[in-house]
């Protein structure tokens, strides 16, 4: 099946996601190509294994109506009927804008796919991954938003060797650019990643989450309640709408475990959660569960490392 | 200026989503997605500066109209909504292009959406919109400010980026930028007469069709029966002992 991956830029390479993406379209044998959009002045992201065409934007306008222009104008001139995308803000923003010029809704939060012949059919997590929700696509384009860490990245060799395609600035003029500083061990490849919740009561508390995840070389992250809060940038939010993770620990602290959050932990490979509430959801999931206040539990163990 | 915000009536979030056939099962009483309540705050603070109307609409079985009641009393002026059985279950395009024929109907400048509802989760439908209107999509604002100009601070992978406010455009917010206000027993009372207008889908131009066909809900036995222990202020031996043991440490 004729595919199109779309692939982002990270630290002037293709990003996780990407490469995950790639990975599922080499073990399905897909005949696939990468469209990959970015800013980046000279990012690693040719390979000998696949075609690769980068369009690149500015940093000074929105472009993404005329980067979908060009998207679209691929996928019928080679006849595409696949479509991938990693579940990105940026994405997320081209497959829907793609999706109405091929007349073919999306499916979002795929975890997994099967192609048999013709035919597409999707695995989503509903429920915070509770339960799987099967369907198969019928029309002649398929499009999906696929989940980080759905699958292995791909192992491939990149070099600079690939077709570029320059988009004109738009009207919307971008003025003020933040990078939000990183840190430490980033949340999607660190080994063990510590997260707080409403139970850690206030901001100031966190102090202690970081004083552990020093000790442990651990990545922060956080519920949606308390990145909505501000007591975390959005980067750190662990869930549905942030960040899936799959340490080999993960520690919840204060965390009630809503599905909005399970679906972007549940995977990781040994769960400690502390709790007051000996009911909490998080409890199903953890391997080791510690009924009582985070608060407490917490500088005991920093003080005992 | 004419703002409208897309509202949605979901089933009450405290209780557990079923499904019928693949479908979300909608009760009678359905409440606003607080994730709307975002959109609809920065509406307001628009209003307040510009002087604009606020129209919301909305797609979906109408049943007691909660969520609708629920938007006007935050001090939206007017409601739209569709509700068809032929449109149970649509697919995000779909909704995209109900919602964008809606949006023509009351001749919106801007057209404002929460990121994605609490109980479909798909993300896509404000960009969809924006692209059956050819409008500007302003994915993820987190901030605004208003002043002379209107400026919106966008969430992207690596932190965020400022545009000025088209005076034309979509615009997707995400939660926590903005505090949604509460509506006190004077307004809640003022939203009892504002107009609620049902638009027959008939008088719309749907161009879309179903293209998901559902096969299967499986449950995920999910629970792993771990280890619990009840602190008794020595609980934090156990996780010491085990993140040695791990070789975390």
């Amino acid at each position: 099946m004729k595919t199109l991956i779309l692939g982002e830029i990270l630290n002037g390479t293709l990003s996780s996601g990407t490469l995950e993406i790639i990975k599922k379209a080499q073990d399905e044998s897909l005949d696939y190509q990468v469209v990959t959009i970015g800013s980046d002045d000279d990012p690693t992201i040719g390979s000998k294994s696949f075609k690769q065409t980068y369009i690149k934007r500015s940093s000074e306008s929105l472009q993404f109506s005329k980067v979908t222009d060009l998207i679209t104008k691929i996928v019928n001139d080679e006849g595409i009927n696949l479509i991938l995308g990693s579940s990105t803000y940026l994405c997320r923003d081209l497959i829907s804008f793609i999706s109405v010029d091929l007349n073919s809704s999306p499916v979002s939060n795929v975890i997994d796919f099967e192609i048999n012949g013709d035919a597409v059919s999707t695995i989503n997590s509903i429920n915070g991954g509770e339960s799987l929700y099967k369907s198969k696509i019928a029309s002649n384009h398929s499009l999906l938003l696929v989940r980080p860490k759905s699958f292995e990245p791909a192992d491939v060799e990149l070099n600079n060797n690939f077709e570029t395609m320059e988009v004109e600035n738009s009207d919307v003029a971008i003025f003020d650019i933040y990078k939000e500083e990183k840190t430490g061990p980033q949340l999607e490849d660190s080994k063990v990643v510590i997260s707080a919740g409403r139970g850690m009561v206030d901001k100031e508390n966190l102090v202690i989450v970081e004083e552990l995840a020093a000790k442990l070389n651990a990545a922060i992250g956080g519920t949606r309640a308390i990145v909505d809060a501000g007591w975390m940038p959005y980067s750190q939010q662990v869930g549905q709408t942030g960040k899936t993770v799959k340490p080999d620990v993960y520690i919840a602290c204060g965390i009630s475990g809503a599905t909005q959050h399970q679906v972007g932990m549940k995977d990781s490979k040994f769960i400690i959660a502390i709790n007051k509430d000996e009911e909490a959801p998080i409890f199903q999931l953890a391997d080791l569960g510690i009924v009582g206040d985070t608060l407490s539990v917490i500088p005991k163990i920093n003080q005992n490392l | 200026m004419n703002i409208t915000v897309c509202a949605k009536q979901i089933p009450d979030p405290a209780n557990e989503t079923s499904y019928d056939n693949g479908i979300i099962v909608r009760p009678e009483e359905q409440v606003l997605d607080d994730t709307d309540r975002y959109g609809i705050e920065i509406a307001l603070q628009l209003k307040e500066k510009f002087d604009a109307e606020v129209t919301i609409i909305s797609m979906g079985p109408a049943g007691t109209m909660k969520g609708l009641q629920q938007a006007l009393q935050m001090g939206a002026d007017k409601a739209f909504y569709v509700d068809d059985d032929s449109l149970k279950g649509a697919n995000s395009l779909m909704t995209a292009n109900v919602l964008s024929e809606l949006a023509k109907t009351t001749n919106a400048d801007i057209v404002i959406f929460g990121t994605e509802s609490t109980d479909g989760y798909s993300g896509t439908v404000p960009q969809q919109v924006s692209r059956f209107l050819n409008l500007d999509c302003i994915s993820y604002v987190k901030a605004i400010e208003i002043g002379d100009d209107v400026s919106l601070t966008r969430q992207t992978s690596e932190g965020s980026e400022k545009v000025k406010m088209p005076q034309n455009c979509v615009i997707s917010v995400t939660a926590g930028g903005v505090e949604p206000r509460y509506p006190n027993f004077k307004d809640i009372m003022a939203a009892k007469s504002k107009p609620i207008e049902k638009v027959e889908l008939s008088t719309l131009n749907i161009t879309t069709d179903q293209n998901l066909e559902f096969i299967s809900i499986e449950a995920l036995e999910n629970s792993k029966n771990g280890e619990k222990i009840i602190d008794e202020g020595e609980a934090f031996q156990v996780i010491v002992d085990k993140l040695k043991e791990l070789k975390v440490i």
